[in-house]
């Protein structure tokens, strides 16, 4: 999938460039977004350490272990099969981290899920329902204070620069439910199949 | 409210680093060489992750440096007036799934032209706080990976995002 995606960005991209004559930002903008991904690395290297070696903590003195049992129940409708102490630890923390604007945090929290259920998964060249799931819910996450924006409107001189809250609570909501539902559909048709 | 839940999101990383190290200091763990070893492997996840966002980075800018993304705007905007959706909206609705800072940008120059309090501003913000960047994430997750195929993941992220758009502008038309 993401081989003929990411193929298809890049000659669109090249074609576009010479009918609009404009190869010359394309080859500038190519070279400087190579640039932007290694210093967007080494702005999250610094944080994905921090929580890395926090988390081990967490890991290591049981706290991850007992978090988990505690928010087994509640999962259990999204993730039936997963037993996995860590992975619903680092699942629950990026949801966490993402509902309380920690977007990098949330980053990082992900990737560790998203690798333990690499791990867990039985055919390794299809993501499993979990995986599915998991990254639904990521890709729809509500954020209870978008700090960004709310910073952006009172600098423009909104009146109510905080009006937004709720509004894109409600969205988010209705953008994460369609998301779950979407999933559960094809899991239970894939699962008659 | 909405100080609430400020206070709250402020105090969460805060909060959860007392409770990681009280805990861990009670349980005796040696909390500074675990802490050295946890973030050992952070810095491996950052090298490892690193092919995966310059393949992303260079697939977006191709496609906006290029005048591509334009020209998909142009060509959708029919469709959008079906659904109502103001056209200021359509350049964010194009680059929301694909860059966070970018869409960031395109948002704060709405809202400059068509003012932050405006039908179309208010929209932009909610769009911006309600839909996430579903393409960047399901490179980049599912890059650490070994899938090959996404299977449904794909189409529930996209479905959602869809849903969020149009919750965002029909909520804010209402309120």
């Amino acid at each position: 999938m993401m081989n003929r995606i990411w193929g298809f960005m890049l000659l669109i991209g090249v074609v576009f460039s010479i009918i609009n004559g404009k190869t010359a930002e394309f080859t500038d903008g190519l070279m400087s977004s190579c640039t932007q991904a290694v210093q967007f690395i080494i702005s999250l290297a610094g944080i994905m350490a921090v929580w890395s070696g926090l988390m081990k903590i967490a890991e290591v003195s049981g706290l991850i272990e007992k978090v988990s049992n505690a928010v087994k129940p509640l999962i259990s409708f999204l993730f039936p099969y997963e037993k996995n102490d860590k992975t619903i630890a680092m699942m629950i923390m990026s949801f966490m981290a993402n509902i309380f604007g920690a977007g990098n945090s949330a980053t990082i929290f992900s990737l560790k899920a998203m690798e333990l259920l690499d791990k867990e998964n039985p055919h390794p060249s299809y993501a499993s329902d979990a995986m599915c799931m998991f990254m639904a819910l990521s890709m729809s996450m509500i954020q209870l204070v978008p700090i960004t924006v709310i910073k952006i409107r009172s600098d423009l001189g909104s009146s109510a620069p905080e009006d937004i809250i709720l509004p894109s609570i409600i969205a988010g909501l209705i953008s994460m439910i369609i998301s779950v539902l979407v999933c559960k559909i094809f899991e239970r048709k894939n699962k008659n199949a | 409210m909405p100080n609430l839940l400020s206070i709250f999101s402020v105090m969460f990383l805060p909060i959860l680093i007392t409770i990681i190290i009280l805990y861990g200091i009670k349980k005796k763990t040696d909390i500074y060489d675990v802490f050295i070893e946890g973030a050992k492997e952070g810095l491996h996840t950052c090298i490892d992750i690193l092919p995966f966002i310059i393949g992303i980075f260079i697939g977006i800018e191709a496609l906006t440096s290029s005048g591509a993304m334009d020209f998909i705007e142009k060509a959708a905007a029919p469709v959008f007036n079906f659904f109502a959706i103001p056209e200021e909206l359509i350049s964010l609705i194009f680059l929301r799934p694909v860059s966070g800072s970018g869409s960031l940008v395109v948002a704060e120059r709405i809202m400059e032209i068509s003012g932050p309090d405006s039908l179309v501003g208010r929209a932009a913000s909610v769009m911006v706080g309600s839909c996430e960047t579903i393409f960047y994430v399901l490179a980049l997750y599912f890059g650490v990976t070994s899938v090959k195929k996404m299977r449904h993941s794909f189409t529930a992220g996209l479905i959602g995002y869809i849903a969020g758009i149009f919750a965002s502008v029909y909520i804010c038309k209402i309120l």
